[in-house]
């Protein structure tokens, strides 16, 4: 269970991921640490694909904003505007319908509470909002009253209101509740009397009329509109600062008739809000009009989007990421594995190098021994003829037995310096024909002693009909040197090595090196082609040996199978073109 | 029959020439291929046993030498470096090569050989 897991991270790990170092082949690879190559990889890629989405959106997100701002601004400065001239709208016909009934009855006409009550029922009738009309003369006294309230005989001399009334033409009041304990706003209009002397008509106005007036501009659930007074006091109520008479901070110079929009913070709120103090020509009034807007609210819509947005945007930088981890992974996986192979290329040519300068070496070094052998053979000869010539030395048959010995050893000698040599100088002989009889008996003089003491039946079987086979005779010949050299060191004494060869097809030709030797196991049998698999103790064997023929097979446009069993026997088996196809000969 | 030796091996043909006087036949020795080349001036040889590396003039070069002044003469080389090909490079004349060391036996039957073909 453990393995079958481990086993499946094995499996998602790519296979550079797992890469040991080899001290053989480290030196051939082009890069060394392919871990860092691919966090690298994926980095830099992530890093150009991602980083202009990013820009991308802090940019978009930064104009969304500004224009959302500034549209923000603009729609509550044009509300300010708008629900302003309604305000001045609502008070100045009001004051002008005060106006022009002082203009238009005497002060005698307007002294009398009849007449009163019908100019009160008529401005109702035409504006509506007016609560109750009274006439006060100059020192403060109500001289006719009509309206709901019972207020005859008051003396208004010392309220603020009066004195101000006094003062101008024309005056509004602050809202406030007065005798009667309701808010209202008193407008009041000054003229003359007959003899002279001031007096003043004066209008209640209920609220009520003009918070309608003010909500019917109230658009959406984020929009607060309200006027306060010059000392921040709430004139209508506000769903931000409470009910009407709440103290605010809200204190604004007055006179300034233009609108003005500014962004606030109220209870942890981003606020758009925008003033504007309500004025006529004449005489100002103590109301400034508030539009607030709620930005939150307003950027609802906005932050919607933007979080659908930011979904969308989260999804594909995730796809990105994991494209660019498949491809990146994949990538170096391809570029390890042909780094790997040509790192196992490159040393195969190194030690096929090494062979060949050994054979240079070896070339060298035979052709200095051969001619002191000459010497010794002809020296050796040349006792020896003395001795057979002369008649007295001719019966001297130790002296004759020994030299004998010499001339022996001398042929052997030579014998093997010119197998050496014809070995060696194939090694840059390229495409030739190959007579395999020939060529086998030349490998195996190598080992002809070798059998001879250990009693190994070496026997050889080519059928006469056998062609001539047109190959690279040096790597032919080198594949079978390994083979047989294998296949020496795997039988023991009386057993049997067979070389049979015959012809599968005009085109094709078979050759099997069969052993009665130890044999391979099965488990070691996939390995034997592996470079550097070596069962032979103590570093005795490169490992080599047979991954080398494997790889010279290839190159002769054959193939090589291995057939084994452990105590029986070991069969190779080749199977080679009559010709090689000159396009494989390299 | 005579035989001309060449070598810079000096002892190899002189036991040569020793052991083929004792064959009776007839054997100069010369060490370098000046030597060779004024010995042949003076007398007729019939083979010519000629080492392929020599220093100053060598195997090869010489024969062709030797060639120009006896056209009939015949060439045996020997060489340190095993058996060689035998080469046509000429088209005519196809050169015996041996090898070291050197099988008596062997040599004298390719001289007669060679004198035979004649």
């Amino acid at each position: 269970m453990l393995k079958l897991f481990q086993d499946f991270l094995k499996s998602l790990w790519p296979e550079f991921y797992r890469h040991r170092t080899n001290v053989h082949l480290n030196s051939f690879y082009t890069f060394t640490n392919y871990r860092y190559l691919w966090f690298i990889s994926i980095s830099v890629l992530a890093a150009t694909a991602l980083a202009p989405i990013c820009i991308a959106t802090l940019i978009y997100y930064q104009l969304i904003e500004t224009s959302v701002d500034s549209d923000l601004n603009h729609r509550t400065k044009q509300l300010t505007v708008v629900a302003k001239s309604a305000v001045t709208y609502f008070m100045e016909e009001r004051l002008n319908a005060l106006t022009f009934t002082v203009n238009e009855n005497e002060y005698k006409q307007l002294t009398d509470n009849t007449r009163l009550a019908e100019i009160l029922k008529n401005l109702k009738l035409g504006f509506g909002g007016v609560t109750d009309l009274s006439v006060l003369d100059a020192d403060g006294n109500q001289v006719a009253y009509a309206g709901p309230f019972n207020l005859e005989g008051k003396n208004y001399k010392n309220q603020s209101w009066f004195e101000q009334s006094l003062k101008q033409m024309n005056y509004i009041s602050e809202v406030f509740t007065g005798y009667r304990d309701v808010p209202h706003i008193i407008i009041t209009v000054r003229s003359a009397k007959p003899d002279g002397s001031s007096f003043i008509l004066r209008a209640t106005l209920d609220t009520e009329r003009l918070m309608q007036t003010l909500s019917s501009y109230k658009t959406g659930d984020y929009a607060d509109i309200f006027l306060v007074n010059h000392e921040g006091t709430l004139q209508t109520p506000s769903i931000h600062y409470g009910a009407i008479f709440t103290p605010t901070n809200l204190i604004f110079s007055a006179g300034s008739d233009e609108s003005e929009v500014i962004e606030i913070f109220l209870n942890g709120k981003s606020i758009i809000s925008g003033h504007s103090s309500i004025s006529r020509d004449l005489t100002s009034t103590p109301f400034t009009l508030m539009v607030l807007k709620e930005k939150a609210g307003m950027l609802k819509f906005w932050q919607d989007m933007s979080f659908k947005f930011n979904w969308i945007m989260g999804a594909s930088v995730i796809v990105i990421l994991i494209v660019i981890t498949f491809a990146s992974t994949f990538m170096v996986n391809k570029l390890y594995r042909a780094d790997k192979a040509k790192a196992e290329t490159m040393m195969q040519m190194e030690q096929s190098q090494q062979l060949a300068s050994i054979g240079q070496l070896a070339a060298g070094v035979a052709h200095e021994i051969n001619n002191p052998l000459a010497v010794i053979n002809q020296t050796a000869g040349y006792m020896k003829d003395l001795f057979s010539f002369e008649d007295q030395a001719r019966n001297d048959d130790e002296i004759v037995e020994y030299i004998d010995s010499i001339l022996d050893a001398v042929d052997r000698c030579g014998t093997i310096t010119r197998q050496l040599l014809g070995f060696v100088r194939q090694f840059d002989v390229k495409i030739k024909k190959v007579n395999l009889h020939k060529l086998i008996s030349q490998v195996l003089s190598f080992h002809k002693k070798e059998a001879e003491y250990r009693r190994i039946n070496v026997t050889v079987s080519i059928p006469d009909s056998f062609p001539e086979l047109e190959t690279d005779s040096s790597k032919f010949q080198q594949v079978l040197v390994n083979l047989i050299n294998n296949a020496f060191q795997a039988v023991e004494e009386g057993n049997c090595l067979d070389i049979i060869a015959g012809q599968l097809s005009p085109d094709t030709v078979e050759l099997v090196i069969h052993d009665t030797g130890c044999g391979i196991p099965e488990e070691n049998l996939k390995k034997i082609h592996e470079p550097f698999y070596s069962t032979k103790k103590n570093g005795s064997g490169t490992g080599l040996g047979l991954s080398i023929t494997y790889g010279l097979v290839k190159k002769l446009g054959g193939r090589i199978s291995v057939q084994s069993t452990e105590g029986v026997g070991t069969s190779f088996t080749i199977h080679l073109p009559v010709k090689i196809n000159e396009g494989r000969k390299a | 029959m005579k035989i001309l030796l060449v070598d810079d091996e000096q002892k190899f043909i002189n036991m040569l020439a020793k052991r083929l006087a004792l064959r009776g036949i007839e054997a100069d020795t010369a060490y370098t291929g000046e030597e060779a080349l004024k010995q042949a001036k003076n007398a007729v040889y019939d083979v010519a046993v000629l080492d392929i590396k020599m220093p100053g003039i060598s195997g090869p070069q010489l024969k062709k030498k030797l060639f120009t002044l006896h056209p009939n003469l015949k060439f045996i080389f020997v060489t340190g470096h095993g058996a060689v090909e035998k080469s046509d490079e000429d088209g005519s004349e196809k050169d015996i090569y041996l090898s070291k060391p050197l099988d008596l036996d062997f040599l004298i039957e390719t001289v007669q050989e060679l004198i035979q073909t004649r």
